[in-house]
């Protein structure tokens, strides 16, 4: 497979201070669908911003389609789609004059013009609104005309820069559906960014986890979950009884199928190879000791988990406040300029 | 080609703007022919007769306002075309195009002459709300045209400069103060209001240096004198050459700091 997308040291330092990204390097195949998994304000955007020929690197080298964004940014323009996080659509035209313009800029030849933007629209459900003017449109229907206008002119490597970000479950689902379609039937390559887990699971070949700039991690999703070493068995004990849960603890530990234990708050989660066999011989060592358990939960690790292992902190922005969200989306705004 | 392809879609997206919203033609329109019609009256009364006639060369107050009005017009068209741009960015949309394979200058360039064309289609309302109220163009309706084309030049020049702004300034909040505080003094330091002739020495010295009065004085010629192309002919070339030069400046402050 071809590298479609190469990065190579990138750097990027803001304003002589702000290091967003640091050293970053990584190659996407063609037809490949890779995904930058890490909060806001990890440099995901940056990294976008740089291989589109918006922002350029301090030190570093990036290609898309081999071409070099530096050397030739009208060239890399040219193989481009760029979907960004604004909803960059505008809300003073019809949904067709939206794509049309589009069309235009990406010097499409007239006579197709109008069946790409009857088409794209098509794709993504929203024929019978195109004569209306955006404003009235939907968040959701928003999203949707801009993901069409980035595929007008069939990139060979499109970029999503966060692209569910603030939608609803059910277009949400959409989107996936149309970014599998990207993948499958018109074997496009697909680079995103993303701080949903689901999201980085459920459409990336591989992902790459970022945290303050750096790159932490980049494989197959699955991969990135072996590499956690096991599945999560969380035991939460009776209170009381701390002799015997030291005791059964200890013995816990020497198991062979054990990885690791951590306590996490009242509770211990262990690491376990092939959780379904060491059941048994868990209940075993735990009825031995006598010790009481309260609680016992069995989980698949997921990316969260994976976040979590190779970071050492939790995939947070979630459950943001308003204000902080506000906030840290101005600060960054400000930022890049 | 594709260069001029690519100005043409910017001013054809700006063009389109403009037309969705009537209002804003409407109140775009409103505000110089309430300047016209009140402020016009008011001063007809107070400086009728004879010495308006003298001081002002027109038979009415009306008379001589209306190519003033007709650049004040272009004055706050092209001020806030800076908008635009501080809008693009905020949505988001500046970076789409920005990341297409356009050249660099089409997006200011567009932006200018859509600015332009709008404060053109204005000014030609005006005119005839203007004509309607008994105001005549003494070089006809070729004078008007040219009058109209004038004042043209003059809002690529203005918009190139709020362009240029706004290219610095991000927030609305930030621009608009600077716009007010050099439009105001740009209308009350030029000759499109009051003649010349009424202005204490000082005021005069600032207004021969004033772009705004080399776009008002070759149109007033040809509405209250007629083709005296003597007179024309200075304004002109200074508005050709203003706006060229407002122009240079906004595609090299946009291509060194909008990359």
């Amino acid at each position: 497979m071809e590298n479609m997308i190469q990065v190579v040291h990138l750097t990027k330092i803001y304003s002589g201070q702000v290091m967003a990204v640091r050293d970053v390097s990584f190659s996407v195949g063609e037809g490949e669908t890779f995904g930058l998994l890490g909060p806001n304000g990890a440099g995901k955007t940056t990294i976008i911003m740089i291989l589109t020929t918006l922002l350029k690197p301090t030190s570093g080298t990036a290609r898309v389609a081999g071409i070099d964004v530096r050397e030739n940014p009208y060239g890399v323009r040219l193989k481009l789609g760029y979907v960004s996080q604004d909803l960059a659509v505008d809300d003073n035209l019809t949904g067709w004059d939206n794509l049309y313009l589009q069309a235009n800029f990406y010097h499409l030849p007239k006579n197709i013009i109008k069946k790409k933007c009857a088409e794209v629209l098509r794709l993504v459900g929203l024929e019978k609104r195109a004569d209306d003017l955006v404003e009235t449109y939907s968040g959701g229907m928003r999203k949707r005309l801009d993901l069409a206008a980035g595929l007008l002119h069939e990139p060979r490597a499109l970029f999503l820069d966060e692209p569910t970000l603030g939608l609803d479950v059910q277009t949400r689902q959409q989107i996936w559906k149309y970014i599998e379609f990207l993948r499958s039937e018109k074997k496009m390559t697909v680079l995103l960014t993303t701080h949903y887990m689901e999201e980085a699971e459920k459409l990336c070949d591989r992902a790459a986890i970022i945290d303050r700039g750096e790159i932490k991690a980049i494989d197959a999703p699955d991969r990135l979950k072996e590499a956690i070493g096991g599945d999560l068995i969380t035991i939460s004990f009776s209170p009381g009884e701390e002799e015997k849960q030291e005791k059964a603890l200890k013995a816990i530990e020497e198991l062979p199928f054990v990885n690791g234990i951590e306590s996490r708050q009242k509770n211990y989660v262990l690491l376990v190879k092939n959780s379904e066999k060491a059941i048994p011989s868990l209940f075993q060592v735990l009825n031995e000791t006598g010790v009481k358990v309260e609680n016992l939960n069995l989980k698949k690790p997921t990316l969260a988990d994976v976040y979590l292992h190779f970071t050492g902190q939790e995939l947070r922005d979630e459950s943001w406040s308003k204000e902080q969200a506000i906030k840290s989306a101005a600060m960054r705004k400000r930022i890049r300029g | 080609m594709t260069w001029f392809a690519d100005i043409y879609f910017v001013f054809w997206r700006e063009m389109k703007r403009y037309f969705a919203h009537k209002t804003r033609i409407v109140t775009a329109v409103f505000q110089p022919l309430v300047w016209l019609v009140l402020l016009g009256s008011a001063m007809s009364g107070m400086v009728g007769g004879s010495m308006a006639k003298d001081l002002s060369e027109a038979e009415n107050y009306l008379q001589f306002m209306t190519p003033g009005i007709m650049v004040m017009t272009a004055l706050f068209s092209g001020m806030f075309s800076g908008n635009s741009l501080i809008w693009d960015r905020r949505i988001g949309f500046l970076n789409k195009m920005l990341a297409a394979p356009i050249s660099r200058t089409t997006i200011p360039t567009g932006k200018v002459a859509a600015a332009a064309i709008q404060s053109m289609i204005q000014m030609v309302i005006i005119a005839a709300i203007a004509t309607a109220l008994g105001v005549r163009f003494t070089s006809g309706p070729l004078g008007l045209v040219l009058m109209v084309l004038i004042a043209g030049l003059f809002c690529c020049g203005i918009s190139a400069i709020s362009l240029s702004f706004a290219v610095f300034i991000k927030t609305p909040e930030g621009l608009h103060p600077i716009l007010n505080f050099l439009s105001m003094p740009l209308l009350f330091t030029s000759n499109a209001i009051f003649p010349r002739a009424f202005m204490p020495g000082w005021l005069q010295g600032i207004s021969a240096v004033n772009p705004m009065t080399y776009a008002v004085t070759p149109m007033r010629v040809l509405a209250l004198e007629g083709w005296r192309w003597e007179s024309v002919m200075p304004g002109l070339v200074f508005t050709l050459f203003f706006a060229a030069a407002a122009c240079y400046l906004l595609s090299w402050v946009f291509g060194q700091h909008i990359r």
